[in-house]
């Protein structure tokens, strides 16, 4: 299988066949493919928890039954804290492990080479590590961004970047630079676009104002957990921008290029067969590359974001349908002449399941992205059950064939059951069928109940409750077929574990020789037209069409890598910048004025407890909704949102115009424990904020960060007023809720600040064009408004 | 270059390249996959001309404005603009067709305080013979639009329209001597019956 016959018609010149010996760094691959388990098992027990936490409420208010409030209502794994975790953990920490462990195997023998530094390798395992347990002390604690798949806080993304850029990327392209193979193979080509454009995406998703350095420059003490605390640069209509520019390439290039990698790699091997099309790789990893880059604003169709943007993200979804199947045909026709293999061994029943499962989702993808579609689906469970194809379809089942192909590869020893492993195969494809069905069908109606009219012209289901109660059924299901998922990743733990149990003493190391590559290389002859074409053109079209140039590219890692960036990049500025620079794309309203102190508090107690991922802020022009909410939302309603909370499900009613709705009393009482008011809630009490103390000290540094921004607060309460203005609204809560015959003495808690902002929201529209007293002067607020005219 | 023409299933030729013994085919990219392709990148174009630049498109929000002015004229446009006065308030409280749109919007927006069937929650019970803030069945009118008790009851000016809180306003009098699953206890004062109708008649 070995002969080498790479290069056989260009030719390596220029002195250097001195042959080297060199082995692979196989236990970096070990520590990889052991951290995958562990973290598959912890996301995917945290997945059951979540689903369980949507699916028990209704029995709380039954008898016998109150004891599992523990699961809903306890602070640190309410769900809006634990939801986070389970996300994070699926991407970063079981997907990440896994594409670890596919490049630092693949990459070596690719490569022919050891990994570039074995001291990089292991800090960037160690680094890794340690993120994602920071992750997890760090968001049950309430200590987030508040911008999905981008929780983690600064300190945390400043790890990241070092982890990911110094220690994994420099390793990588080390080893790329000093490889004994002339061309990289298409496997090499995933990887780079992963490890630039993560890079991309995470630096500038990521850049935030941490309160310690607010504080600094105003000379305040920062304490406690407000040293992680920082916003978003953007808001609004920018935040969400960027926010959904980087969540949707974080499954573009985390969850879907790297494996497309680890399948190049991967497939071939186990089916023994070389890859369908060379072609098909080439055309559509450029396609992929370029294309997905723009798609990212179909998440915020019918959004305040501009109509262009929403075009734009919907056109390149449905262009990214062909590319993304390139990866999909090739990745199955490579199977031709290897059915019958497939039919008796799991590991290519686990790939084949994976890549279909990525044709369903990128087909999938495309149709959510057509405007009409999304108006139905965005919001409801449909965008989860689509997610959870993609992840427990594609990313799970392609890594378990990689982890069932690599065990005995690595422990030298044979599986320690074959039958567990087909076991877990059917447990998991039995599991995700169960999953995606149920929660497709929870979508769906969910979807329609929503937009449902009756004959008199109402809504057929006012009481946004009755939505969610329909669903509860759906969600057992989901808890079931979750838990068969989970206990198939458990038995390959076991399984796995076992085999590692059986290894040698000694692990055999092999030893390689491989020539250096020459200084010099000759490619082979550009290939000359196959037309019969009369004109120039047609012949230059010709040669190009057949592709010598990009053989030449793949022996240039750098330049590869830097034509990549330039794609990416140029795909991003073509978006960005005129998000940023067209002013009438935030319309401003004078009457939207920046938060009081106060609400400013409660705003990042919403933050933290994860409000956002149940309740949207953002009431679409869509007349059903408008009918349920309110008038919809505008863009210039957020230009003081850093970051913005436009949320991404609806599990409990869109909260953009939820201000004055009801009374503070009935907020307090809500908040305590919903189903005191709405016995079908699911959801969780917080009775901790009735209890915890605001820490009032805190909130002048919060303002002034916020004025840094430029968020326009007025002198009075950038020089030290915040603190005041604070206790003068909480005290006129307070004292409000008593008035309504709520509970006495809440001027001191985290409570008041919350009802604070809620009361909030939404209502600056009808507001009266005067400045809001607590927040700027009268002479201010007239310059401001000035300004605002210039513009 | 390729190398060992005819070897694949359907006679393609392998490439000359080999890694770690992974080779390639020489396949071409299949047609049809061109083929939606570039039907996928004509279909952006001409979405983005008819979408953005013709004149005969329109934006979701042109969408919206057309069905709020359909919806109003399919909902009130027999009726006409309503005054919040008591003999309208009066007529509407037999309207069974502008009862049945009220109670939607009473159980969208006032059944989380109220309860749905008006039986109170942690606002007042609507179906006893109490009112707090209620002297005449305008009254009910007023409180809906500009609030009271501090608070505890908001005010909806600005989220329900007018015509929709006079016909709210008549549900809730309807409301009036129907019997609740849970009632809360009686608030306030008793007050005359409404003028005119028969009590609890819807």
């Amino acid at each position: 299988m070995s002969e080498h016959v790479a290069n056989a018609s260009g030719v390596e010149a220029g002195g250097g066949a001195v042959m080297e010996r060199f082995s692979y760094d196989d236990r970096i691959v070990r520590m990889f493919v052991g951290a995958t388990i562990l973290w598959g098992v912890v996301a995917m027990l945290v997945g059951v928890i979540v689903a369980l936490q949507l699916a028990v409420p209704q029995l709380l208010t039954k008898s016998g039954f109150g004891w599992l409030s523990l699961i809903v209502n306890t602070e640190w794994i309410s769900f809006g804290r634990l939801r986070p975790l389970h996300t994070n953990a699926a991407i970063f920490a079981f997907a990440g492990n896994a594409i670890f462990a596919a490049i630092y195997y693949s990459t070596q023998r690719l490569c022919r080479a050891r990994m570039f530094s074995d001291v990089l390798s292991q800090l960037h395992f160690w680094g890794w590590q340690a993120i994602i347990v920071s992750a997890a002390l760090t968001l049950p604690l309430g200590i987030t961004q508040g911008k999905e798949y981008a929780e983690l806080e600064w300190p945390i993304d400043l790890a990241i970047a070092v982890v990911w850029v110094g220690f994994f990327g420099v390793n990588f392209f080390g080893t790329l630079i000093k490889r004994r193979e002339r061309h990289m193979y298409v496997a090499l080509w995933f990887y780079i676009a992963t490890i630039v454009t993560v890079a991309m995406l995470h630096v500038f998703n990521n850049l935030t104002l941490p309160l310690v350095i607010a504080g600094a420059i105003k000379g305040q003490a920062v304490t406690g957990a407000d040293i992680a605390k920082s916003w978003p640069v953007y808001a609004g209509v920018q935040d969400a921008f960027m926010q959904w520019w980087y969540g949707h390439n974080a499954v573009a290039f985390f969850l879907t290029t790297p494996f497309l990698g680890l399948m190049y790699y991967f497939l071939p091997k186990a089916a023994e067969k070389p890859v369908y099309s060379y072609r098909l790789s080439i055309v559509h990893f450029w396609s992929l590359v370029f294309m997905y880059i723009w798609a990212g604003p179909h998440h915020l169709h019918y959004t305040a974001l501009p109509s262009w943007a929403s075009t734009l993200g919907m056109l390149f979804s449905l262009m990214l349908w062909m590319p993304s199947w390139g990866g999909m045909i090739n990745g199955l026709l490579t199977l031709r002449g290897a059915w019958n293999k497939v039919a008796s061994d799991p590991i290519l029943k686990f790939f084949v399941v994976g890549i279909t499962f990525y044709g369903m989702s990128t087909f999938e993808g495309p149709m959510l992205s057509i405007k009409s579609v999304n108006a139905l689906s965005h919001y409801t469970d449909w965008t989860i059950a689509h997610v959870h194809g993609g992840a427990l379809g594609w990313n799970g089942f392609m890594t378990f064939g990689m982890l069932y192909w690599l065990a005995p590869r690595l422990f030298q020893t044979p599986l320690w059951s074959r039958r567990m492993m087909s076991t877990h195969f059917w447990l998991g494809t039995i599991g995700i069928l169960l999953y995606v069905l149920s929660i497709y069908t929870a979508g769906l109606t969910q979807g329609l109940m929503w937009r449902a009219f009756d004959e008199s012209g109402r809504l057929a289901y006012p009481d946004f409750v009755e939505t969610v109660t329909a669903l509860v059924p759906m969600y057992w299901v989901r808890v079931v077929g979750g838990s068969m998922y989970l206990v198939g990743m458990i038995l390959c733990g076991v399984n796995i574990g076992m085999t590692w149990l059986k290894r040698p003493k000694v692990y055999e190391v092999a030893e390689h020789e491989a020539p250096a590559l020459a200084r010099v290389y000759v490619d082979p002859p550009r290939p000359g037209s196959r037309l019969g074409a009369n004109v120039g053109v047609g012949h230059k079209a010709d040669v190009f069409i057949q592709g010598w140039w990009h053989r030449v590219w793949e022996r240039r890692p750098l330049k590869f890598s830097l034509f990549v960036l330039v794609a990416v990049a140029i795909a991003s500025l073509f978006e960005i910048i005129p998000t940023f620079l067209i002013r009438s794309n935030v319309p401003t309203i004078a009457s939207v004025k920046p938060y009081t102190p106060l609400e400013l508090a409660g705003r990042d107690i919403y933050i933290a407890e994860g409000c956002y991922n149940c309740h949207s802020q953002m009431v679409r022009p869509i007349w059903a909704e408008t009918k349920r909410y309110g008038e919809y939302s505008k863009p210039g309603e957020f230009v003081y949102d850093h970051p913005f909370q436009w949320g991404s499900r609806r599990i409990g009613p869109d909260l953009a115009r939820v201000g004055g709705k009801q009374s503070h009393d009935w907020q307090v009482r809500h908040l305590e424990d919903p189903r005191q008011l709405i016995p079908q809630s699911l959801m969780p009490g917080y009775p901790h904020l009735l209890e915890q103390d605001l820490r009032f000290e805190s909130i002048q540094a919060r303002v002034d960060a916020m004025a840094m921004l430029g968020v326009p607060y007025s002198s009075a309460v950038r020089e030290g007023g915040a603190e005041k203005a604070a206790r003068e609204q909480a005290e006129r809560i307070a004292t409000e809720l008593v008035a309504q015959g709520g509970y006495p003495d809440m001027q001191g808690k985290k409570v008041v600040a919350l009802v604070a902002y809620l009361q909030r929201l939404g209502t600056d529209i009808h507001a009266p064009a005067e400045p809001a007293a607590e927040a700027t002067t009268q002479a201010e607020a007239g310059e401001h408004e000035a300004k605002e005219e210039k513009r | 270059m390729t190398v060992a023409p005819g070897s694949g299933p359907k006679g393609e030729s392998l490439l000359d390249h080999e890694y770690d013994g992974i080779r390639e085919y020489d396949n071409p990219t299949p047609g049809w996959w061109h083929a939606i392709f570039l039907g996928s990148v004509l279909f952006s174009v001409g979405y983005i001309a008819w979408y953005h630049w013709s004149p005969m498109s329109y934006s979701i929000w042109d969408k919206w404005n057309r069905a709020q002015v359909a919806e109003y004229e399919r909902i009130f446009g027999e009726i006409g603009d309503l005054e919040p006065d008591e003999a309208t308030i009066v007529k509407m409280m037999g309207d069974s067709r502008m009862m049945a749109i009220a109670q939607g919007t009473f159980i969208g927006n006032c059944a989380p305080c109220h309860a749905k069937d008006g039986g109170g929650i942690n606002g007042v019970n609507l179906t006893d013979e109490q009112y707090k803030n209620v002297k005449q069945v305008t009254d009910i009118f007023g409180v809906i639009t500009a609030g009271a008790a501090n608070g505890a009851m908001p005010a909806w000016q600005n989220t329900i329209s007018q015509n929709e809180r006079v016909i709210l306003a008549a549900y809730v009098a309807s409301l009036r001597g129907t019997t609740p699953a849970a009632p809360r206890a009686p608030e306030g004062e008793a007050i005359a019956p409404w003028p005119g109708a028969k009590q609890g008649s819807e």
